[in-house]
């Protein structure tokens, strides 16, 4: 990823503290601990006041699906409504597109709203007294476009999230899965270029989840948007994820793309996390293969490249004990790879 | 061996202690008991002096607005009573087709025509414009304090306790300070059901739009709309089966403040048919008129209440059309022919003939109701009042009551109390004795110290030490302003009724919850009595009992009784269907379950119940006051008369005091309960 860009997003030493003086408590604890964070967040909570955010700091690049995961509690959903600023943050800097939306105006957030952000929540947050064309269409109704014009438009969202047919239902003759479908639709319809998705699919069923995942992937692939998705399933974070947040008691512990957090876990937390994962499914050759000057291998070459999945590399080389060497997309030998460290770095930790 | 006391067991035996001081006392320093006067201060005067000198100075703003009034009432009264007939039963009738299909419309027509059958035709209609024109002033006004309250959430809890206040303050103590302001005449009833109604809107408004799931708020403000167009375009519309609710509350409360509002006169109005025939001894024509209040209380209540339902079916609007046209034509083709609708007389020889059956059945009758109704005055409620020792006399009881038997109560409970408390129950021990030094005294006697400390230790327990303060701080004031005595009459006669309700009401529930056959009964029942007007009640108990404290102790229990039977149906029956499962898995017969499962259940939940018979009853108490109580209702009333605004303000204010301090404390050991249960 390129430094030279404006990142989509960037959050520094981003604070939400609940609590009365909130405001003024943490800066003087930051101050008294010398911008410690959690010397600061232990100060806050023996005050009786909750740190619920501690000191966020990311950036999300242009394009990329940056997922937030942690249990419930961990402050997952508080910071997405901090960066989306549903809640004000009490601390620190959130920029969108360079702009501090922190210090932003009442009508100026309003306008961000209309034009560049979308969210999406995990009970859907439809409004009950609207059919599925009209909840979908209320974005540019706010903004004082033609029924007509506005109408077209939601038409063609629904097309998308796969609705079609359905536009005059009420949201409650509609399943859960169609329910987040009309979600989606409605957060997209003012072509947004920030995406906000609160735990999007963790009311629904597992199938439906599935499918709906997959549905995900390929709207984003044809939108190309900035996604911050909250999830609490590792498994939906792996999956859908460019990089992962991992957050506990309002802390990010660990920021990472899916290899790097399942084979380098920071800390039992985040290892207890993986552990029942399939990392065969996630981690990829490229992460285990030695490179280096001497690059020493046996004759077997069973053709691994460096961006195959662990598990596919290992079907290949299941009976072979010496290193095999590892190629690039052009065939060129990049790395050497003892499979018995394939073997190795898949093994399920015993509790 | 000292048991580990609890609070209820300190509060009762601290209660118990200060109670047999006084009695011990106040033979040598009766102050202890008797409050003397020449500690009460004018405080009924100063409240009069000030208050009239600010109602003096709003007085020409309420006297322009009440003839600003005067022009809508105006059109109303003239749109209602010179339309024909015909037309207006057609647009009722239409109207109820459009909120609820067939049924609706048919209790439109057929409740109209009974109207119309009555006789009292142009009084209703004076009525209905009455109604319509405050109900719009109700709705503004209180869907504009809903929305304030909501938007500005530090006013929040001030808005709500204003309320409250609105609420508990008794509807009569209203018209005082408003006859003032706007002088006789229609405009009084007019702003007062308007002041009246306001509140339950309010209430539901603020309840829906905080109901209004955040995540919907949070779609809307990250939609990108102004906050104008979030509350308008979607909270309000996703709260308004709660809003519709209120409507419906708003509407109830209007007509039946309308009403009463008929007391200070000067409206030829159904309401004041009611009062002046009963004033006649006219049953027959009071229950007459009483039930048109309640056909057009049902009427109201029943189609409104569609408007709150959730999944409303629309109907074919073109129907309704038709039954309005069809209303007009008759009105257009019959003319000249029309007959008046005051003159109808159709059930005329009904209300006759109820007069004739009552006076047969009160002359066959009325050895054994008279003396049912003295038995239970000199043995039940005469004791409570003023106490065994001054109501035990030889002319009633046969015997006079002495000291000696006082002394022998007294040991008795001492001993049973003792007992019980070294078998470990303390709390019931001292609550023994206490019972003991209330049934000997009387209510109305309590020494005032007594009264004071156990108000506090209730407000101990059941709410802390905030709740303490507050009750004894509220309650010296009236004993400061010398409605100390009154307040206790009205205690003893709401708290005889609220007993009786509890019981009754109690036992009933448990029915209803046991059988399915006993609530199909009983729920018409109650749905009749929670929507006929305060007013109302009183015409029976009239009819059979005159007037008297027997009668009005029969209309508090009839009006109060229905939240007691509805809490604790609902409370023991919405036990979670796993509780009974894991009860019944574990071997329960159907008796444990009610007893060890369903009940601990619904303790918070009756509470509640508990806590809205005492409101009605205080509510009760003082539309009681014109067929006979003793008491501050009877002060405010007298007020009312003699439009003496001190008083009425005053002895409103007590009852207030009396309702407000009640509701806390219940509130407070329903809160203690639910939170035991983790609710």
């Amino acid at each position: 990823m390129s430094d030279t860009k404006t990142p989509a997003i960037t959050c520094r030493n981003v604070w939400q503290v609940f609590g009365p003086g909130a405001e003024t408590a943490l800066t003087d604890a930051l101050a008294r601990s010398g911008d410690d964070a959690d010397v600061a967040a232990q100060e806050l909570r023996e005050q009786g006041l909750i740190p619920a955010v501690q000191d966020a700091n990311f950036d999300v690049q242009e394009g990329e699906l940056f997922v937030i995961m942690g249990l419930s509690g961990s402050g997952k959903s508080t910071l997405i409504r901090c960066i989306s600023h549903l809640l004000h943050a009490t601390g620190g800097e959130i920029r969108i597109d360079g702009e501090n939306i922190v210090e932003a105006s009442k009508a100026r957030l309003i306008e961000l709203r209309r034009k560049k952000l979308g969210m999406v929540f995990q009970h859907f947050g439809l409004f009950p007294h609207m059919t599925v064309l009209d909840n979908v269409a209320y974005p540019l109704r706010v903004q004082g476009t033609k029924k007509s014009d506005r109408h077209a438009k939601a038409r063609e969202v629904i097309e998308l999230v796969g609705l079609k047919g359905r536009e005059h239902h009420y949201p409650r003759e509609l399943s859960g899965g169609q329910r987040q479908r009309v979600g989606i639709a409605r957060s997209l319809v003012a072509d947004c270029s920030v995406w906000f998705l609160d735990e999007p699919f963790s009311a629904l069923d597992p199938l439906i989840r599935r499918q709906l995942q997959d549905e995900f992937l390929q709207i984003q692939e044809k939108l190309k948007t900035t996604i911050v998705f909250i999830t609490h399933d590792i498994n939906e974070a792996l999956k859908l994820a460019d990089r992962i947040a991992i957050m506990r008691d309002g802390k990010i512990v660990q920021i990472g793309t899916p290899a790097e957090i399942v084979l380098h876990p920071v800390d039992d937390y985040v290892r207890e996390f993986s552990k029942d994962v399939a990392k065969g499914q996630h981690a990829h050759v490229a992460s285990v293969m030695n490179t280096g000057e001497a690059m020493v291998y046996g004759a077997d070459d069973p053709g691994l490249r460096k961006d195959m999945t662990l598990d596919a590399a290992l079907a290949r080389c299941m009976d072979l004990y010496e290193p095999v060497p590892v190629h690039d997309d052009s065939g060129k030998v990049v790395g050497v790879v003892n499979p018995a460290d394939l073997a190795a770095a898949l093994q399920v930790e015993t509790p | 061996m000292i048991p580990h006391l609890t609070k209820g067991a300190i509060a009762a035996l601290i209660t118990l202690a200060v109670g047999v001081i006084c009695l011990v006392l106040q033979p040598a320093v009766p102050w202890i008991a008797k409050w003397p006067a020449a500690w009460v201060l004018p405080a009924t005067d100063w409240v009069g002096a000030g208050l009239t000198w600010l109602l003096e100075g709003v007085k020409p703003v309420a006297r322009a607005f009440s003839a600003m009034m005067y022009y809508p009432m105006l059109w109303a009264n003239i749109a209602l009573t010179s339309t024909p007939w015909p037309l207006v039963i057609g647009a009722v009738a239409a109207l109820g087709w459009i909120l609820g299909g067939l049924s609706m419309a048919a209790l439109g027509f057929l409740g109209l025509s009974f109207v119309l059958a009555s006789g009292y035709w142009v009084e209703s209609m004076n009525t209905l414009a009455l109604v319509a024109v405050s109900v719009p002033l109700a709705l503004l006004l209180g869907g504009a304090i809903g929305v304030l309250a909501n938007e500005h959430p530090r006013i929040k809890s001030g808005v709500q306790a204003v309320l409250d206040v609105m609420q508990t303050v008794p509807t009569f103590a209203y018209l005082t300070p408003l006859l003032l302001l706007f002088g006789f005449g229609p405009v009084v009833g007019l702003i007062a059901s308007a002041i009246y109604a306001a509140p339950p809107m309010a209430r539901n408004v603020l309840l829906g739009l905080e109901r209004v799931e955040p995540e919907i708020k949070e779609a809307a403000v990250m939609s990108g709309g102004t906050r104008f167009q979030q509350l308008f375009q979607v909270e309000i519309p996703s709260a308004s089966t709660q809003i519709m609710v209120g409507v419906n509350q708003c509407l109830m409360a209007a007509l039946s403040m309308v009403i009463i509002a008929a007391v200070i006169g000067g409206f030829d109005d159904i309401g004041w048919e009611v009062l002046l025939t009963m004033r006649k001894a006219q049953f027959g024509q009071a229950l007459l008129a009483g039930l048109v209040v309640v056909v057009f209380a049902v009427v109201i209540d029943r189609m409104s209440a569609t408007l709150a339902q959730d999944r409303r079916v629309t109907y074919d609007r073109r129907v309704a059309w038709g039954v309005l046209a069809v209303g007009f034509l008759v009105s257009v083709l019959f003319w000249s022919s029309l007959p008046d609708p005051a003159g109808f007389e159709t059930l005329q020889p009904l209300a006759d003939g109820v007069d004739r059956g009552l006076t047969q059945f009160t002359t066959a009758n009325g050895e054994w109701l008279a003396s049912m109704k003295n038995g239970f005055l000199f043995y039940v409620l005469l004791p409570l009042r003023i106490g065994l020792a001054q109501a035990v006399l030889p002319f009633t009881w046969g015997f006079a009551w002495t000291g000696q038997m006082s002394l022998v109560l007294f040991s008795a409970s001492a001993v049973l109390g003792v007992i019980v408390a070294l078998r470990g129950n303390v709390t019931l021990g001292a609550l023994l004795g206490i019972a003991a030094i209330v049934l000997v005294t009387g209510i109305a006697n309590l020494p005032w110290l007594f009264v004071l400390v156990g108000t506090a230790a209730l407000g101990w327990v059941s709410g802390g030490r905030r709740l303490a303060i507050l009750s004894v701080v509220l309650l010296s004031t009236i004993l400061l302003s010398g409605l100390w005595e009154r307040a206790l009459l009205s205690l003893y006669l709401s708290g005889a009724a609220v007993f009786a309700c509890a019981v009754l009401g109690g036992t009933i529930g448990l029915l209803s919850a046991i059988s399915p056959l006993v609530w199909r009964v009983v729920q018409p029942i109650c749905d009749m009595l929670q929507t006929i007007p305060l007013f109302v009640f009183l015409i029976p108990v009239l009819m059979v009992f005159q007037i008297g404290e027997f009668s009005a102790f029969l209309a508090i229990i009839a009006y109060a009784i229905v939240p007691m039977i509805r809490y604790t149906r609902h409370g023991l029956t919405e036990t979670p269907a796993e509780m009974l499962e894991a009860a019944t898995a574990s071997g329960a017969t159907e008796w444990q379950i009610l007893r060890d499962v369903r009940a601990p259940y619904a303790a918070p939940t009756i509470l509640l119940g508990l806590n809205q018979t005492i409101l009605y009853a205080f509510a009760m108490l003082v539309i009681a006051a014109l067929i006979g109580t003793t008491g501050l209702g009877q002060s405010i009333y007298l007020a009312l008369g003699q439009a003496d605004v001190g008083l009425g303000i005053s002895a409103g204010a007590a009852m207030a005091i009396l309702a407000l301090i009640a509701d806390r404390m219940v509130q407070g050991f329903a809160e203690e309960r639910r939170r035991a249960l983790g609710l």
